[in-house]
């Protein structure tokens, strides 16, 4: 029983960061106002959209409309148990990367531009995830690609130059599939509303739906870095670390996974996906990402370019999971969106503060570094088991459901390919483990040097919500029941109450 | 009789107390005042709550406790039957003494309070191992104390032990991946991990999920339980290892792979259920075929420990053979084997420790004369290796004579040769050894009285648990001792499934 409230909050939460950028682009030259409103605004918006949870766990679906824009599309935000879910996890994490951000980015130039980009991308992340319908999901996507661009070439150098256009044309082109998709599902239909379990009917002539189905998949893959979209990916690395933590583990890609799931769950629904069968066929493109991405990852030396193909493979979970069209594979899909951002966010805060502290880019020089920043190191421990299923973490959640949702589904291959790439899994996290704590290093005594609290902090906070998010799934605050309700919706089930 | 479940804290407890010492231990643990005493209360502490434990289980309840939802609906859930009780017993009698042991053993090592701090979590996991009251539980618990032990494998950080560590690793991560695969397939068959006497899938006809499931946990615990062909890990782990915590892993983590196969045959497939599938000859042939063999192997190893670790592999493969049995009388000879040889071989562990430690030696075509050096070692080597061989009246006569009275009352005559065989064979491993120690060498120079020399901690150690296996060996039959206990475990496992 879906209960709609008309509310604010689902545009205050999206224009509140905007304000901030705006904010900080007319005080920003000043760092003491920089740090205040971005701390500010990442605060008071982490609990807007917290406020909304209990009101969403009952059942509570909050809508606001702007007006139409065309006959029949609402420029307007409404937020159901998915898009909420999303909106928690990128303003949760918002908060701990802008403590990141303000110490690693210290003495950096042009921080007014940095700072305001940082808090726009976050509310157009913010503004994907309230998205009532397919237009105004696709007006902040692709403002999302603009106000990434000036964070990724921040260096200006010629690599970073260079890297911003690879990942603009991929983009950009991503975008002009997605709009074509749009115009078909509208053509057909006259809505793009996300607010029912499957918008296209059967009836529509199966070409149309091959075509829509193509277009908008082949769109929002590029961000979700389904191969062989994917190359942008690793190059956009060279963009400051905590832009490719937030940014690009988790916003800018896990917008792309969010699109794929509303074209699948809202906009193609279930059933219509189950009769027409295009499904097999993504999962299989995205199990040979998850397999292939690792393998790649497992050449890489330089820490962010295994950690960059280790998000290709695991954003490929998501993908998988809800292409599997089974309740507890959707959940995984679901859960995945959180679980994969918090492990792979410590990561990159790790690799980012080895960087700012030792000068250390690459894995082979990291012999003994785990005994230098134990702390540190630590939370990458967390982060790399979780990646790698052990249970308590919350990685194994993702690969228990995934599992069962794929012989739910009647894909035992499926189960091989998680165990499979829990190994690759293995075999590339474990020596990274390896060298930091049990190969000594250079200096085998050398004094604890920690990196700096600022640092710090925020990276112990995010291992800490992937033990959290392992063994609390059914904690009050922690979202597990807020998926839940989002594969009822999306599958027509009663909240199964535990 | 059926065990009335009570809702108790102890389970948890007794598994917290050691984590809480480890946690203390890593705080406190920089003032070397503090190790002993923080070590080995926590261990004795956590013994005195096994014993109340065990008179718990032994008035007919089943301390239990549910805490958090893992991956819903299945919960972490802890509660001591009998035969959880039982291993709970082993281990917490065991940790001190190896324990004990390592303060000396390891008393000039810097890493001391990391080895200590490292068992006693070890030590916490594998009582959540024994207390584990269905399947996800148990794989937290395994999966987790299979991955600490790793840095206490590779202590020493000499090439030698980081080559078996990378070799342990690998067979345990492949091995974690075929638990979880098979306990995935139990969950989709059954809807439910619980363990319960008689078997969870005991009603279950559906024949191709279940039999892969078998093979899956069969092989994911067997690496752990060194059954060949996957015991290839053992022989360089334990050399490699320092000695205290090479018997803690013959002792009792070999046996927490036998404990699994027995949970999962007895409660999770149940014994009638076993019985239609027809799997059960195999698992006795591989059994077998694994005792005979590793006895002969040992016979050719040199280096003493790596004897001892083949040892191991044969001597535990007679439980896995008793088990396969599916009867109550060779159950109960398993269920006592496995502790009486847990205190046999840590005993032998600990001479092979005394011996490098005083003298240098590992090999024992060396080990001419010792006797006249080191009297006590000597005189305890020869006890523990008559317990070995199975010479009355010591533990390892008694538990062999209840496997043989097991094995000819459930199979015939087969098993039974076995059994004879394998004791022929350790009597050949381990006779030479008395054999040379005792010989008369004039070059080895005698001790000026029969303490003189070795280590008194180290020696208190092993003295404890020769004198564990005489009592275990004169007075089985005391209440709250192994044997009754395994009867009652037995009686609960096989006799609740007809």
């Amino acid at each position: 029983m879906v209960i709609e409230l008309f509310d604010l909050r689902p545009l205050i939460a999206p224009l509140l960061s905007a304000l901030c950028a705006f904010g900080i682009m007319l005080l920003g030259s000043h760092a003491g106002w920089r740090i205040a409103l971005s701390l500010v605004a990442s605060v008071v918006k982490f609990f807007i959209v917290v406020s909304m949870l209990p009101g969403a766990l009952d059942g509570h679906v909050y809508v606001f409309s702007a007006g139409e824009i065309l006959p029949g599309l609402d420029f307007a935000f409404r937020v159901d148990a998915l898009g909420l879910f999303f909106g928690l996890v990128s303003s949760t994490l918002w908060v701990l990367t802008t403590i990141y951000a303000i110490a690693y980015m210290r003495g950096s130039h042009s921080l007014r531009r940095f700072f305001g980009f940082f808090a726009l991308c976050v509310s157009t992340t913010q503004a994907i995830a309230f998205a009532e319908n397919l237009l105004t999901l696709f007006i902040f996507y692709e403002l999302l690609t603009i106000c990434t661009y000036p964070l990724v070439i921040h260096s200006g150098t010629l690599e970073a130059r260079r890297a911003g256009r690879r990942y603009l044309i991929y983009t950009l082109s991503g975008g002009a599939a997605i709009l074509a998709g749009m115009v078909l599902v509208y053509q057909a239909t006259g809505s793009l509303s996300f607010s029912s379990p499957g918008l296209l009917n059967p009836g529509i002539d199966e070409r149309v739906l091959l075509a829509m189905f193509v277009l908008l998949i082949g769109g929002f893959g590029v961000k979700a870095a389904l191969m062989p979209l994917h190359a942008w990916l690793p190059t956009a690395m060279v963009a400051p670390t905590p832009v490719s933590a937030l940014l690009h583990a988790v916003a800018v890609v896990k917008a792309g996974s969010f699109g794929l799931m509303r074209v699948i769950y809202n906009i193609f629904g279930v059933d219509l996906l189950d009769t027409l069968g295009y499904h097999h066929v993504l999962a299989v493109i995205a199990a040979l990402t998850i397999i292939a991405a690792s393998l790649v990852a497992l050449r890489q030396d330089v820490l962010k370019r295994r950690l960059a193909w280790s998000t290709i493979s695991q954003l490929s979970y998501i993908v998988l999971a809800a292409c599997l069209l089974t309740p507890l594979a959707a959940l995984a899909a679901v859960i995945h969106i959180a679980n994969q951002a918090f492990a792979k966010i410590t990561l990159f805060f790790v690799a980012g503060a080895i960087e700012k502290t030792t000068g250390k880019k690459r894995i082979s020089e990291l012999d003994g570094i785990g005994w230098a920043m134990p702390w540190t190191m630590a939370a990458f421990t967390v982060a790399s088991l979780s990646f790698m299923g052990v249970p308590l973490l919350a990685g194994f959640i993702t690969k228990w459901y995934l599992s069962l949702g794929a012989l739910a589904a009647g894909a035992p291959i499926y189960v091989g390919v998680m165990m499979a790439s829990a190994i690759l899994n293995a075999s590339y996290w474990l020596p990274i483990l390896y060298r930091a704590w049990f190969k000594p290093g250079a200096s085998p005594d050398a004094p604890v040097k920690e990196a700096e609290n600022l640092l710090l902090w925020p990276t112990l906070g995010c291992a800490a919500y992937v033990i959290l998010l392992g063994i609390g799934a059914q904690a009050p605050a922690m979202p597990f029941a807020l998926a839940q309700s989002a594969v009822a919706f999306a599958f027509g089930l009663e909240v199964a109450s535990p | 009789m059926n065990p009335v479940a009570l809702p108790s804290l102890l389970p948890l407890l007794v598994a917290l107390v050691p984590l809480l010492g480890a946690l203390l231990l890593a705080l406190l643990g920089n003032r070397r005042l503090w190790l002993a005493p923080l070590a080995l209360g926590s261990s004795a502490l956590t013994f005195g709550l096994v014993v109340v434990l065990v008179a718990a289980v032994r008035l007919g309840f089943q301390p239990e406790i549910a805490l958090m939802q893992l991956a819903p609906p299945m919960r972490i859930v802890l509660s001591a039957d009998a035969l959880g009780a039982l291993f709970a017993l082993t281990i917490a009698a065991l940790f001190p003494l190896a324990l004990i042991y390592a303060l000396k053993f390891l008393a000039d090592d810097k890493h001391l309070k990391r080895f200590l701090a490292l068992t006693l979590v070890a030590q916490g996991l594998m009582l959540g191992v024994a207390f584990a009251a269905n399947l996800l539980t148990l794989l937290a618990f395994y999966e987790l104390f299979s991955l600490i032990s790793y840095p206490l494998i590779v202590h020493e950080r000499t090439p030698k032990a980081l080559a078996a560590g990378l070799k342990y690793i690998v067979y345990i991560i492949v091995g974690g991946v075929f638990i979880l695969t098979g306990i995935i397939l139990v969950y989709a068959v059954a809807g439910d991990l619980t363990f319960l006497p008689g078997g969870l899938l005991a009603g279950d006809g559906a024949r191709a999920p279940v039999l892969i499931a078998w093979i899956c946990l069969m092989v994911g615990f067997g690496v752990k339980a060194a059954l060949m062909p996957l015991h290839g890990w053992v022989a360089d782990a334990h050399p490699a290892a320092p000695a205290p915590f090479s018997a803690i892993l013959s002792g009792v983590m070999v046996a927490a792979g036998s404990f699994g196969i027995l949970r999962v045959l007895f409660e999770i497939f149940g014994a009638e259920l076993l019985g239609r599938l027809g799997v059960m000859p195999w698992l006795a042939t591989i059994a077998g075929i694994s005792a005979v063999l590793a006895g002969a192997l040992a016979i050719g190893e040199d280096e003493f420990k790596r004897r001892l670790a083949y040892s191991t592999i044969s001597q535990m493969a007679y439980v896995v053979l008793a088990i396969a049995m599916l009867s109550e009388l060779a159950l109960v000879g398993a269920l006592v084997h496995i502790s009486h040889h847990a205190f046999i071989k840590a005993g032998l562990f600990f001479c092979a420790g005394l011996i490098v430690a005083v003298t240098g030696l590992k090999k024992v075509s060396e080990f001419d004369g010792l006797a006249r050096r080191m009297p006590a070692t000597a005189l305890l080597l020869t006890l523990l290796s008559l317990a070995m061989i199975g010479v009355p009246p010591l533990s390892g006569f008694l538990s062999k004579w209840l496997l043989g009275v097991g094995l000819i009352e459930a199979g015939g005559l087969v098993p039974l040769a076995v059994l004879v065989v394998g004791t022929l064979l350790a009597a050949a491993y381990l006779w030479p050894v008395i054999f040379r120690i005792w010989l008369p060498n004039d070059k080895v120079k005698r001790a000026r009285s029969a303490l003189a020399g070795q280590p008194t901690l180290m020696l208190a150690a092993l003295a404890a648990t020769a004198l564990i296996t005489v009592v275990l060996g004169l007075a089985a039959t005391l209440p709250g001792f192994p044997l009754e206990l395994a009867r009652l475990a037995a009686a609960q496992l096989i006799g609740a499934g007809g």
